[in-house]
């Protein structure tokens, strides 16, 4: 049962992961990924790291929306819905691909791993490592300090006001004609009846 | 895994029980409430109208839109009522009585929630149609600003369980539920509930403004489909919502299973009184206020959280 039901997952993930790129769209490519993922952690629960794949779930989910929603948000395919090839530089990273997977598939095969046995840890700093996370030390600390950089990082680029002011300020709609004049009545942003142009910090 | 105690078979049928009585209880507690607030009386027919509104709907003509992705815009009411499903099925309904009450019951149901994101996001996306293609990003905006919240308050829930169990952590609050201990918490997730559910404050999505919005272009079988999926997820919330926050089957004299029932209602009937009670919120101005009030509220929560389980 469990042996079937891995070989459906595993199948699932990698079907999925190949319609990726067969796919004509950012939205479609985006949540074909995340299947794919959903299929990975389905795997983890199969292989008894419980939470690891159940947390896969909502984080992969949680950043393949952000993915769809920021790729289609910087695309020239505003909807995600028109038709666009999925595939760059084909022939290079089909060639990349074949040798990596040779290359790092028979380092797994054919290579000879060290067997040197790491130092013994101090038993404090073991017990506290224990007390404070379990088993999962390693994978909270990394993922805990990489997750605070990103949300520091999203906030300052998304924010609308910045040190210097609010971003949109001083914003005028370009002119209707070619080479027309711009009329401060159009512009996209009303700062105060046109005398804060320009005056954001600066002096 | 701890108690699995409901075999295959009957937790399809207690699932499936549950969130489609629940659904139709949903919807006639709103036309009561609609009729309270109204100020209409409260007349029998609120009890078989949703039975003939609904066959209503389902035989109406099935439109489409022009070069639609079909396959997505009918799956995903099926996936919005399977998360549903996903959802409920870490929540115990009595002792010992769960589907799956599993170790880490928490973060299942968090991932029917964050996955829920996905399928209202695709329920707009796929008919190719401006309008519900506006209420699935803007959706996505909103959601991607409360969806912390859940996480927040759900996992201070957890702390003086030591569990990550929704069984558990509804033993945990034998002495004190988790509402009296946790103030915080059973405020935000109504409000995660009433945005994952697009109901009252949060109906951002399937909205008047947007001529309906997400379902502006649903016909027939996937408009009736869309609106039970809906339903059933309120239920699925508002049990998880009773079991955490207010002592799920804990109370005296009744037997678990009513208290669990009724402490559902309540939060239910909370949650869809807002609908008639309280005023759309504009996205931004909930995004805004999601980012800079609500988080820290949910810091806060988790901090108080700790501090009473040292």
């Amino acid at each position: 049962m469990t042996s079937a039901a891995f070989a459906v997952f595993s199948a699932a993930a990698i079907w999925t992961g190949w319609r990726v790129f067969r796919t004509d769209s950012m939205v479609r490519a985006s949540f074909l990924l995340l299947a794919s993922f959903l299929n990975v952690g389905a795997l983890c629960v199969l292989l008894l790291a419980e939470y690891l794949g159940t947390a896969l779930l909502f984080m992969m989910t949680v950043e393949m929306v952000v993915m769809a929603l920021f790729m289609v948000m910087f695309m020239m395919n505003p909807a995600g819905l028109n038709p666009m090839n999925m595939v760059h530089q084909p022939r290079f990273a089909i060639g990349a691909g074949v040798v990596a997977t040779l290359g790092l598939g028979g380092v797994a095969v054919a290579g000879a791993f060290p067997d040197a046995p790491a130092a013994p840890i101090p038993a404090t700093i073991r017990a506290l490592g224990s007390e404070l996370l379990g088993d999962s030390m390693l994978v909270f600390e990394t993922a805990g300090v990489t997750l605070v950089a990103t949300m520091v990082c999203a906030v300052m680029l998304s924010s609308a006001r910045g040190r210097y002011g609010d971003d949109d300020g001083g914003s005028v709609a370009p002119p209707l004609e070619p080479d027309g004049d711009h009329r401060p009545e159009d512009d996209l942003v009303d700062d105060g009846g046109g005398h804060g142009h320009m005056h954001h910090g600066g002096h | 895994m701890d108690a699995v105690t409901v075999g295959t078979g009957p937790a399809v049928v207690l699932i499936a029980s549950v969130l489609a009585i629940g659904a139709y209880l949903v919807a006639v507690v709103d036309r009561v409430l609609f009729a309270l607030v109204a100020g209409r009386p409260v007349l029998w027919s609120v009890v078989t109208g949703p039975a003939r509104e609904a066959a209503a709907v389902a035989r109406r003509q099935p439109v489409t839109t022009e070069a639609p992705d079909r396959i997505l815009w009918v799956m995903a009411p099926a996936a919005y009522a399977g998360l549903a499903a996903m959802a409920l099925s870490v929540v115990p309904l009595g002792p010992g009585l769960a589907v799956a009450d599993v170790r880490t019951g928490i973060v299942v149901f968090g991932a029917a929630e964050a996955l829920a994101i996905v399928a209202i996001f695709l329920h707009g996306w796929a008919p190719n149609s401006a309008l519900p293609l506006v209420a699935g990003y803007r959706f996505v905006g909103v959601a991607l600003s409360y969806e912390l919240l859940s996480m927040f308050v759900l996992i201070a829930a957890a702390l003086p369980a030591e569990s990550l169990s929704i069984g558990a952590i509804v033993a945990s609050q034998e002495p004190v539920w988790n509402v009296v201990r946790q103030p915080l918490g059973l405020p935000l997730f109504l409000i995660v509930t009433a945005g994952v559910t697009f109901t009252g404050p949060l109906a951002i999505v399937d909205s008047p403004d947007l001529a309906g919005g997400g379902a502006a272009e649903d016909s027939g079988v996937v408009r009736l489909a869309w609106v039970g999926a809906r339903a059933a997820m309120l239920v699925a919330f508002s049990a998880a919502a009773a079991a955490v926050f207010l002592g799920g089957w804990l109370g005296p004299v009744l037997p678990p299973i009513v208290w669990m029932a009724l402490k559902t209602a309540a939060v239910a009937v909370t949650v869809l009184a807002s609908r008639h009670l309280l005023a759309r919120v504009s996205p931004e101005r909930f995004v805004h206020i999601a980012w800079t009030v609500l988080l820290p509220l949910a810091f806060a929560d988790l901090a108080i959280a700790g501090v009473v389980s040292l």
